[in-house]
């Protein structure tokens, strides 16, 4: 968990999205460094789901530059992106709800083969070990052959992680991955997330309500505020900083606003 | 009723009666073959075959699309006229014996296809529907004013070959194999599951890696080509081709209503739905001369109502959705009501 010395994993230089006049996210500078666990916080509308979006590009940035070890992604499609190593969860459950969790977690294998060769094969036996590896460690074992839309908004998010990790990917978004899960599957999924982190070498990014969590887990934690970078700096330092505080928590320093 | 599925499931009875079809449907072209004079089998009893192959043919290639890709395509007759008249214009202009002239109609569609989906298949849900009916309509205007090339509105005729039915018979019997192997090939390779993904959740798809872009524009040009065979085929058959009944509004229906009835995104649906319908149609039109439509309308309207999955859909999903399906699924599956008991008392 070093920060500082070696090259970002994932950068952002003056990223900027509008949504008509509305600016979402407006010259937003950011690095991520390899093995690191960074949080991301924000009240609600502050632009952390559209960074989200714009750095796994399934929204196109108005301006500024997005790098990926090394490599600008900036006019990269998804499907490019994801197959560089960067995967992601999503704020509103995505997992393919008709489908069993064994075939959503060997679906988003990425491999990127042609549709056509795609065609004649199935899936290799290594691939359904690691996705059956992958759904033991998430405890999902039970429900293996079940439909994912039938599991419960835990389990999706419990699968969604998984299928984020299915490709061996370097560096994993999580956004809201706690949210509507209960107290004891948050602490499985904060074990993992260590365990992923320290022996495995992998990077996250998270959006994250649960502060608890936020300073559990993460080294470093920048804030975003209608769309501007607000904080950057370790989860401590954050959490006494009166600006942050005041849009975070919507109380300053001063009360006098209301008097007045 | 129960004593009955229980033994038909026992005896696998499912199983011997669809070999009992298969050999059945060998047999036709073998009897007319060997006892042509006897009137065994006659000529109207093939050609009624051929055209419900036909339709099931159609109705497949349409459920690569419709159902496993989740793109409703109401404009995909329009390759099966391309196809048609890529043939007929091949045979009766250029000159072409027809197994050229039919994989030149084929090969029209596929490059069409190519051409029209890159820019529809960007399209979601009812735009891209839309976006197909106008091509479609569009096609068949074009192919109207067309006129030295396609003979506009008075048709083209194609070189008349001795039309035996028991020719297109086989032929389509072999067509219709290729096309179910290739549904079942796509439902249980990683290329059919990543169609489904994007079904599914077509947005994340393309965020977890899948190239949802070639995989829609691959099916949709392996649709295109095999419906524009059987274009080609059926103008060979029909030997008179002109815009209206070859861009026929009711083919895209047809195609739609037997994979819906069958069952969406299932290999065998199409093939079941076919089956009853053309069944069905069958049975009303001898019955209701005058209001067959009406009544086929209605008939229709019920099935969607009551088997809102399709016939196999239904009975596939047997823990949820639907009352027949729970009730098929009571039958078939053995009660495991002890099993419940034991282990709420265990735990």
């Amino acid at each position: 968990m070093t920060t500082g010395a070696s090259e970002p994993l994932l950068a952002g230089h003056n990223v900027s999205k509008y949504f008509g006049g509305l600016a979402a996210l407006s010259n937003v500078d950011f690095a991520v460094y390899p093995g690191e666990v960074m949080g991301l916080i924000g009240p609600n509308g502050s632009g952390k789901t559209t960074l989200f979006d714009c750095l796994s590009r399934v929204q196109n940035i108005d301006r500024g530059q997005i790098t990926f070890k090394g490599e600008d992604i900036t006019r990269k499609k998804p499907f490019q992106v994801a197959h560089m190593g960067l995967s992601r969860t999503f704020q509103v459950i995505r997992v393919y709800r008709k489908l069993t969790v064994l075939e959503n977690m060997l679906l988003s294998r990425q491999w990127g083969g042609l549709g056509i060769i795609k065609l004649f094969h199935s899936y290799p036996k290594k691939i359904e070990d690691r996705a059956r590896d992958l759904i033991h460690f998430l405890l999902l074992d039970a429900v293996i052959e079940e439909q994912a839309g039938r599991l419960s908004g835990g389990q999706q998010r419990l699968l969604e992680l998984g299928m984020a990790l299915m490709p061996d990917p370097d560096l994993i978004l999580l956004d809201e991955a706690t949210s509507g899960v209960n107290p004891t599957l948050i602490e499985t999924i904060k074990e993992r997330i260590v365990e992923l982190n320290q022996n495995y070498n992998k990077t996250f990014l998270l959006i994250e309500h649960n502060i608890q969590f936020i300073g559990d887990l993460c080294n470093r934690v920048f804030v975003l505020n209608y769309g501007e970078m607000l904080a950057e700096g370790t989860p401590d330092h954050i959490m006494n900083n009166e600006a942050v505080i005041e849009a975070y928590f919507g109380m300053g320093g001063d009360d006098d606003e209301l008097g007045n | 009723m129960t004593r009955f599925l229980s033994t038909w499931r026992k005896y696998h009875l499912g199983r011997y009666l669809l070999l009992l079809l298969i050999l059945y449907l060998l047999a036709l072209p073998l009897v007319q073959i060997m006892a042509p004079d006897r009137k065994l089998v006659t000529n109207s009893l093939l050609f009624s075959f051929t055209q419900l192959f036909m339709l099931i043919t159609l109705a497949s290639n349409w459920n690569l699309t419709g159902g496993f890709t989740g793109y409703v395509d109401f404009g995909h007759a329009v390759f099966f006229g391309l196809g048609a008249y890529g043939t007929g214009i091949m045979m009766s202009k250029a000159g072409w014996s027809f197994v050229p002239a039919l994989v030149g109609g084929a090969v029209v569609a596929i490059i069409f296809a190519l051409f029209i989906g890159s820019a529809t298949l960007r399209l979601k849900g009812p735009y891209f529907s839309i976006a197909m009916l106008g091509t479609f309509v569009a096609m068949r205007e074009i192919v109207r004013v067309m006129k030295p090339l396609t003979g506009g509105g008075t048709g083209l005729t194609l070189p008349p070959y001795l039309n035996r039915p028991l020719f297109y018979y086989v032929t389509l019997a072999q067509v219709i194999l290729v096309v179910i192997f290739i549904s079942w090939l796509v439902k249980r390779t990683e290329f059919g599951k990543s169609l489904i993904a994007i079904r599914e959740d077509e947005v994340g798809a393309e965020m977890r890696g899948i190239n949802t872009t070639l995989h829609k524009i691959t099916i949709f040009a392996i649709a295109a080509f095999s419906s524009g065979l059987v274009g080609g085929l059926w103008a060979y058959q029909n030997t008179f081709i002109d815009p209206d009944i070859v861009f026929l509004q009711s083919r895209t229906v047809d195609m739609v209503m037997m994979t819906m009835l069958g069952g969406l995104g299932i290999v065998a649906g199409p093939v079941v739905g076919g089956a009853v319908l053309y069944w069905l149609r069958d049975v009303i039109w001898a019955n209701f001369l005058h209001f067959h439509l009406i009544v086929q309308g209605i008939v229709l309207i019920m099935i969607v109502l009551f088997l809102p999955e399709g016939i196999l859909g239904t009975l596939a999903d047997r823990t949820g959705g639907t009352t027949i399906g729970r009730l098929w699924g009571r039958y078939l599956t053995p009660p495991k009501e002890t099993k419940v008991e034991e282990a709420e008392v265990s735990s």
